[in-house]
């Protein structure tokens, strides 16, 4: 009885003591050091109450330096030399986002199996596939000795350890770390460098021309590229009209060629893989906008800017707001935690914003390979053999997985099927951005602003631009690939003739200084009118469809003097340009028309509408769900026939390919009602008929939906937003609310529930000297501070909260220094 | 005179050492200490008790604490959150001091259970200890200390 008590007690205890101190993998974490009173999980409590006056001593620090801490978290970092800014933006970050920071880096640098499991296996093969690791290694390595950014890079890395040192001595690293039963390992200058790549990637590596492909094998080549034209169908709103220097050969006229059915199954494959990849690593469309008023336009006399990056809204979210002073770096704006510079915001003399240019930056390349020659493939006349890199991937509660990555000279082989499929990436070209930010940071003037941008490639943004002495421009920086011929906007042979040799000239680039008008704009728009010489992508691939610039365009058509205010107004605008178009149509399509009380409710509805997306409008709703209908009475049966397989709609959210047919719709509804699109849906003849067929059965699904009485169809009933826990934790979420908005308006709510949007709105108006912003979240990712979340009612109500200096910060309520000492 | 003679003391003792622990990231000292009880003191039916005890209140006393200096609120409703359990935020305060227990209350009894093996001459005789003086002391210790 002794030795079966004896054996009880210690099974007992094994199992106690396994589950303390290993747990079940990623399923449970080691209950012990996760539930430590002290240490453990609870720790955030102790953390968010860590954040009052007090002084800290960083190693590495050349001479003392001070934070000054709003009562809202919005650090001004002050220093005596650039290397302790650098330093103390580092710690900064560290402090408020170290879990974050080092999600991103992981993601990058597919390490995240590492912590999560085989979960994530999938996206770190595929990152360590695309190369952001090895791109980064390159840049680091190209980086001169000299560059000031080499430097930056050091001090906020060491100001990053310093945090991880101090946390970990005091065993208060973020309770997800104890959580997930791991620590970080040092920040290196490496890991900024992947964190702007994981940005790279979301915002502009595109699986487009899989598409093109896959849908040219089932509609047929001539449908496709009626459907999918280089240049778009519909009334566009470039910020650059031209006229344009010549270029002797012309840009191409997109034509699709056939695709084989071995070739289509080897894409299908390829496209099939990377569309189970984790949402953000396939860019399928961007939604920023920017703008500026030049000071002759403006009440104050000064130039105003506002720009409003749309991102996937995550708590914590991407941005980290901020001021940084030293005698050579002032900036005030917004950061992204992990990188040591302002991306978004204003020096003394200028200010800033960007939005993703999306012109195509993605080429997809079949290689020619031969049984004869293996392990190489034909370029340029002759066999060369494929690059090997070999990776171990760690995967918590599993063997380490093996990973060989082929390369060829286009870049990295990603799918290798049946056929193989190598994938040149803007993203993969070495690009100084940090160093080009640093002296955007510096520049006092447009061309100081003009000549940093010179050096930056990747991704393409649309860098709007202010001054205080009442100057507005706008440059598309970045690097726009040129192929010597063939068709980019399908995956193309790689023999050789069909390499991306150059890019558009940096002067030829879309740009402007002060046009007439006094304003400029963009919003994921093509930048430039059809005449322009050069190919820059299709409309599918991946320009937006131009509605929210159209908006912002005949916003800013006013003969007005505008306003900080009006800037506001209009980042928080929810009028649907395309509603605006196409109700009136429809309205008049319905002349005549049979209707029962509840669409002849809806009719009065949409007739008295003003084209916007507020929460509380059934008309909102009607036109919505209104255009899904009309677009699937145009496509479904094309679809039908032709067997396609590519979802064309995604479940009501939206994409580039949908984005794309709803340009089309768009052209023919308004221009070409007859277009043969229409006739293969039953009796139909036109463009009329099809609107009509869809009323009616809006009606029908709105009633199903939303019950009889349309009056109780408010928008904010179909459509709602959550702001997304990073970490994919539900309960750390914000919402789902009702919430206004759509895919189109200014005011960006794409999809349902939408998860994208605003990510920071920032208006300047220097006639008045104001700077203000807001971002919807939280200086910090402890979700038991109180700066979780503390800006999201602001955010949501479209409200805004100035951008002070660190002086004027110091003086504010609540506000708290940090004396740093080394 | 020997702490055996003063169960609260040891108790504390323990507690004591368990808490200084949890600072140091030795969130695993309430095992050892209530091995070390369930070896020493004679009777099981204190020994794992008392080591139950130890961890109960070596991990319930800084949740106190913190609660008094911070507020646990955001922190448990946060973990609930994290462990899948939005709402629920009494549980992360149970199972941490749930923990605490099981770590001690194992430790002792597996002490206990050891304790028992040994040969019969070696074993405490705690059990005729006078009933109006409880004493935690082995009997050839009592036997010393006269």
């Amino acid at each position: 009885m002794r030795f079966v008590n004896l054996g009880a007690a210690a099974l007992a205890s094994i199992a106690i003591l396994f589950l303390t101190f290993v747990g079940l993998g990623s399923s449970l974490p080691a209950l012990g050091p996760a539930f430590n009173p002290v240490t453990g999980a609870w720790s955030m409590a102790a953390d968010a109450s860590s954040y009052g006056s007090q002084t800290l001593h960083l190693a590495g620090l050349q001479q003392p330096a001070h934070v000054v801490l709003e009562s809202s978290g919005t650090a001004h970092i002050v220093a005596s030399t650039d290397h302790d800014l650098f330093l103390a933006t580092g710690y900064v970050h560290a402090k408020f986002r170290l879990f974050q920071m080092d999600l991103l880096r992981r993601q990058g640098e597919g390490r995240l199996s590492e912590v999560v499991g085989k979960a994530a296996l999938d996206s770190d093969r595929f990152e360590l596939q695309l190369g952001l690791l090895r791109t980064a290694q390159r840049e680091w390595a190209e980086l001169p000795a000299s560059d000031q950014s080499r430097a930056a890079l050091e001090a906020y890395a060491q100001g990053v350890n310093d945090r991880i040192d101090e946390a970990e001595s005091r065993h208060q690293l973020p309770a997800m770390f104890t959580l997930l039963g791991y620590q970080p390992r040092p920040w290196t200058p490496i890991d900024s460098l992947i964190v702007k790549g994981d940005m790279t990637q979301t915002l502009n590596f595109t699986d487009t021309p899989l598409v093109m492909a896959l849908l040219s094998k089932t509609l047929g080549p001539d449908l496709t590229s009626e459907w999918f034209p280089v240049l778009p169908p519909n009334q566009q709103s470039p910020y650059d009209p031209g006229p344009y220097q010549p270029r002797s050969a012309p840009a191409p006229v997109q034509t699709m060629r056939a695709v084989n059915a071995a070739e289509a199954s080897a894409i299908a494959d390829l496209y099939g893989r990377l569309g189970a990849l984790p949402a953000g690593l396939i860019a399928t469309g961007g939604a920023s906008n920017n703008w500026a008023v030049a000071g002759s336009r403006s009440a104050s006399g000064g130039a105003l800017l506002a720009g409003d990056p749309h991102l996937h809204l995550t708590l914590p979210a991407i941005w980290f707001q901020l001021s940084m002073d030293s005698p050579g770096y002032h900036a005030s704006g917004v950061s992204i935690p992990g990188t040591p510079i302002v991306l978004i915001g204003h020096n003394q003399h200028i200010a800033w914003s960007l939005t993703d240019a999306q012109d195509q930056q993605t080429f997809f390349y079949e290689e020619k390979e031969d049984s004869a020659h293996p392990g190489q493939y034909f370029w340029n006349g002759g066999w060369k053999k494929y690059g090997t890199v070999a990776y171990d991937i760690p995967v918590l509660g599993g063997p380490t997985d093996h990973l060989s990555v082929k390369t060829s000279v286009h870049g990295p082989v990603i799918g290798e099927r049946g056929l193989t499929t190598s994938v040149w990436w803007a993203g993969n070209m070495p690009s100084q951005d940090l160093g080009v930010l640093l002296r955007i940071g510096q520049a006092g003037d447009f061309a100081g602003f003009r000549a940093a941008l010179r050096d930056w490639h990747s991704p393409t943004h649309n860098f709007v631009y202010s001054d205080d002495k009442g100057n507005i421009g706008l440059i598309s920086a970045g690097y726009y690939p040129q192929v010597a011929q063939g068709t980019p906007w399908l995956p193309m042979p790689g023999t050789g003739e069909y390499d991306v040799t150059g890019t558009i000239p940096y002067d030829q680039i879309p740009q402007v200084y002060n046009p007439p008008n006094g304003v400029v704009w963009s919003a994921n728009q093509r930048q430039v009118a059809n005449d322009y010489p050069y190919y820059i992508g299709t409309s599918s691939n991946f320009f937006d469809p131009g509605y929210r610039a159209n908006e912002i365009s005949r916003y800013l058509a006013q003969d007005k003097k505008f306003t900080a205010a009006d800037m506001v107004a209009m980042q928080n605008d929810t009028r649907d340009y395309l509603a605006s178009e196409i109700v009136p149509v429809l309205l008049q399509s319905l002349t005549g028309e049979t209707l029962n009380a509840t669409e002849k409710a809806a009719q009065a509805g949409l007739a008295s509408w003003d084209y916007r997306m507020e929460v509380d409008s059934p008309a909102a709703s009607v036109w919505w769900v209104f255009w899904q209908e009309y677009l699937s009475a145009t496509f479904d049966p094309w679809w039908k026939s032709h067997n396609v397989k590519i979802d064309r709609a995604d479940g009501g959210n939206s994409n580039p390919l949908n984005d794309a047919l709803g340009q089309d719709l768009e052209a023919w509804t308004l221009r070409n009602p007859t277009n043969p699109a229409f006739t293969l849906i039953g009796s139909a003849q036109n463009a009329y008929d099809v609107m009509r067929q869809a009323f009616h059965s809006t009606i029908t699904s709105l009633q199903s939906r939303l019950g009889a009485d349309s009056s109780r169809w408010g928008w904010g009933r179909l459509h709602q937003r959550t702001i997304e826990n990073l970490a994919q934790v539900s309960g750390l979420d914000y919402g789902p609310h009702p919430d206004r908005g759509d895919a189109y308006t200014p005011l960006a709510a794409p999809d349902f529930p939408s998860t994208h949007g605003p990510s920071w709105r920032m208006v300047v108006d220097w006639g008045a000297g104001t700077f203000q912003g807001v971002y919807p979240g939280g200086q910090s990712e402890n979700p038991a501070s109180s700066w979780y979340a503390d800006r999201v009612a602001t955010w949501w109500g479209g409200r805004y909260a100035p951008m002070l200096a660190a002086e004027a910060a110091a003086s504010t309520a609540g506000a708290v220094t940090w004396s740093l000492e080394s | 005179m020997s702490l055996l003679r003063r169960p609260p003391l040891l108790i504390a003792l323990g507690v004591v050492v368990s808490v200084a622990a949890l600072y140091l990231g030795a969130w695993w000292m309430p095992f050892p200490v209530g091995l070390w009880l369930g070896l020493l003191v004679p009777r099981a039916r204190f020994s794992i008790p008392a080591g139950a005890a130890v961890g109960l209140v070596a991990w319930t006393a800084p949740l106190v604490g913190e609660q008094v200096q911070y507020g646990l609120g955001p922190a448990a409703t946060s973990i609930a959150a994290i462990m899948g359990l939005t709402g629920a935020a009494d549980l992360p305060v149970a199972l941490t001091i749930l923990v605490g227990t099981l770590l001690g209350a194992s430790g002792a009894w597996l002490g206990s259970a050891g304790r028992a093996l040994a040969p019969r001459g070696a074993k405490p005789d705690v059990g005729r200890s006078r009933a109006s003086e409880p004493s935690l002391e082995p009997a050839s210790e009592k036997a010393a200390l006269r």
